[in-house]
């Protein structure tokens, strides 16, 4: 416990978001409240702009800062090094998972049951992806290389095959074609997850995101745990 | 005194380039070591070996027994190398807190306007503020303090080790090491040489003067090894 709590110190310290993208999240997120108290059946459009910087936010990079030395005073502090991955991921993660608890509960209260709930498996599922991804490719990498990386394969993807936002999930799963895209589609741009209530069927979309996102994050935590961490400047 | 710190013929490449190779040596409970050599001849990766951030090619060290990535997380252990390694966003007083938990330095600017010298105490201050300490390593901890931070170094790393805690030290200024340590570990190219403090000084302290003599006849010899093999 007392080891938990000094890492929750170090990263509040050390916040592993810039104080700029916090910043940003905390605009966007009062943006994404007036737009749902104005119209609340705008909710699922509120909340993409919060999902695309979730990529920059969890776009963190662990390496090139533990190799400058700031993570040192962590790393002998008789903590795990797993622990420490897990927790910078975790505190990667915060701002933006905060940003879509606010503006999923507002909407909430603003539609009252009249308008589909951002608290479904879709949406969760939607920040899932674009926490951890990013995340586990950036462990390696400067700041928002993974970010960077997604947008670009998002935009390759618009301009030589068909938008992913124009592809619509709920109630496409009738044969394995339309899986793989609808799959592919939600893999490449998570926000095409948000206020879907995916059932049945539709469920098994998430599938393939799920399991990447879980592979890259155990990878990420398997390979930093694994390897050394040499100051920059000793090499 | 028990052995704490065991190194046993430990190697260590970056890539192609090996920065030093069959190093070993003991270090006992409340005693210090003092790491002297050129830039570039693996002070600070051999430091990084010591908390397991660094695994050597070959050999391997052992603290208390157990392997460094091991004993961080079952001993404790203060490493600090230098001011560069702070975080520059950060505030001063936000980072002073992370030793134990007080404030080591009332100052509200971020990390990055501090001087070089402040930065420096600032990191020391922090490490050195947990409690209890068996393994104390730094790495050229005296690189821009000014004499009253010099003195209050000496005296809190003195007062850790007759407490019990091992200290290992590096530098590449002999001033900074004279008379303070018990053995001293000569990091030269091709050779590595672990002396004791009453093997350089017969009589007396360990003097500035018979520090850098010894030092001098060390690096020749490695650099006469040196010519003899690239011949």
């Amino acid at each position: 416990m007392t080891r938990l709590v000094y890492i929750a110190r170090f990263f509040t310290a050390v916040p592993a978001v810039p104080p700029l993208t916090t910043s940003t999240f905390t605009v966007m997120t009062v943006i994404a409240i007036v737009v749902i108290v104005i119209d609340p059946s705008h909710a699922a459009g509120a909340l993409t702009p919060i999902l695309l910087l979730q990529l920059f936010g969890s776009a963190s990079g662990f390496d090139v800062h533990a190799r400058r030395g700031h993570y040192d005073l962590l790393l002998t502090r008789g903590i795990s090094r797993r622990r420490i991955v897990l927790a910078h991921w975790a505190a990667s993660a915060l701002p933006g998972a905060i940003s879509w608890l606010i503006v999923a509960s507002v909407s909430e209260v603003a539609a009252a049951g009249r308008e589909p709930s951002l608290f479904t498996a879709g949406s969760a599922c939607a920040l899932i992806l674009v926490s951890t991804i990013p995340w586990a490719i950036t462990t390696r990498l400067p700041r928002f290389s993974g970010a960077i990386g997604w947008l670009l394969i998002l935009a390759t993807v618009a301009v030589v095959a068909t938008p992913p936002s124009a592809i619509r999930i709920h109630g496409s799963v009738n044969t394995w074609d339309s899986w793989v895209t609808a799959a592919l589609a939600a893999l490449v741009y998570p926000p095409l997850l948000v206020g879907s209530g995916l059932e049945g069927r539709d469920a098994l979309v998430m599938l393939p995101g799920l399991t990447v996102s879980l592979l890259t994050l155990a990878f990420a935590v398997w390979s930093i745990d694994r390897r050394d961490i040499p100051l920059e400047a000793a090499q | 005194m028990p052995v704490l710190v065991s190194v046993r013929n430990a190697t260590a490449r970056y890539g192609r380039r090996e920065v030093f190779r069959d190093l070993s040596f003991d270090l006992r409970v409340a005693q210090s070591l003092g790491v002297l050599g050129p830039n570039g001849a693996g002070k600070t990766t051999l430091l990084r070996m010591l908390i397991g951030c660094i695994s050597p090619v070959t050999g391997e060290i052992r603290i208390g027994g157990f392997r460094p990535r091991d004993a961080v997380v079952r001993s404790g252990i203060a490493y600090f190398a230098g001011g560069t390694t702070l975080p520059p966003s950060v505030r001063a007083s936000a980072w002073g807190t992370l030793g134990n938990g007080e404030e080591v330095l009332p100052d509200r600017r971020r990390i990055r306007a501090l001087s070089q010298g402040l930065k420096q105490l600032l990191g020391l201050r922090t490490a050195l503020s947990r409690n209890p300490l068996q393994l104390i390593v730094l790495d050229e901890p005296w690189e821009g303090l000014d004499s009253e931070s010099a003195r209050w170094l000496n005296a809190t790393l003195e007062l850790k080790r007759d407490r019990g805690a091992a200290v290992i030290v590096s530098s590449h200024r002999v001033h900074d090491l004279a008379g303070f340590c018990d053995e001293y570990l000569f990091l030269l190219p091709h050779e590595a040489t672990l002396l004791k403090a009453h093997e350089i000084a017969r009589v007396g302290p360990v003097t500035p003067a018979l520090l850098t003599d010894t030092f001098d006849r060390l690096r020749e010899h490695a650099r006469v090894l040196d010519s003899s093999e690239t011949a």
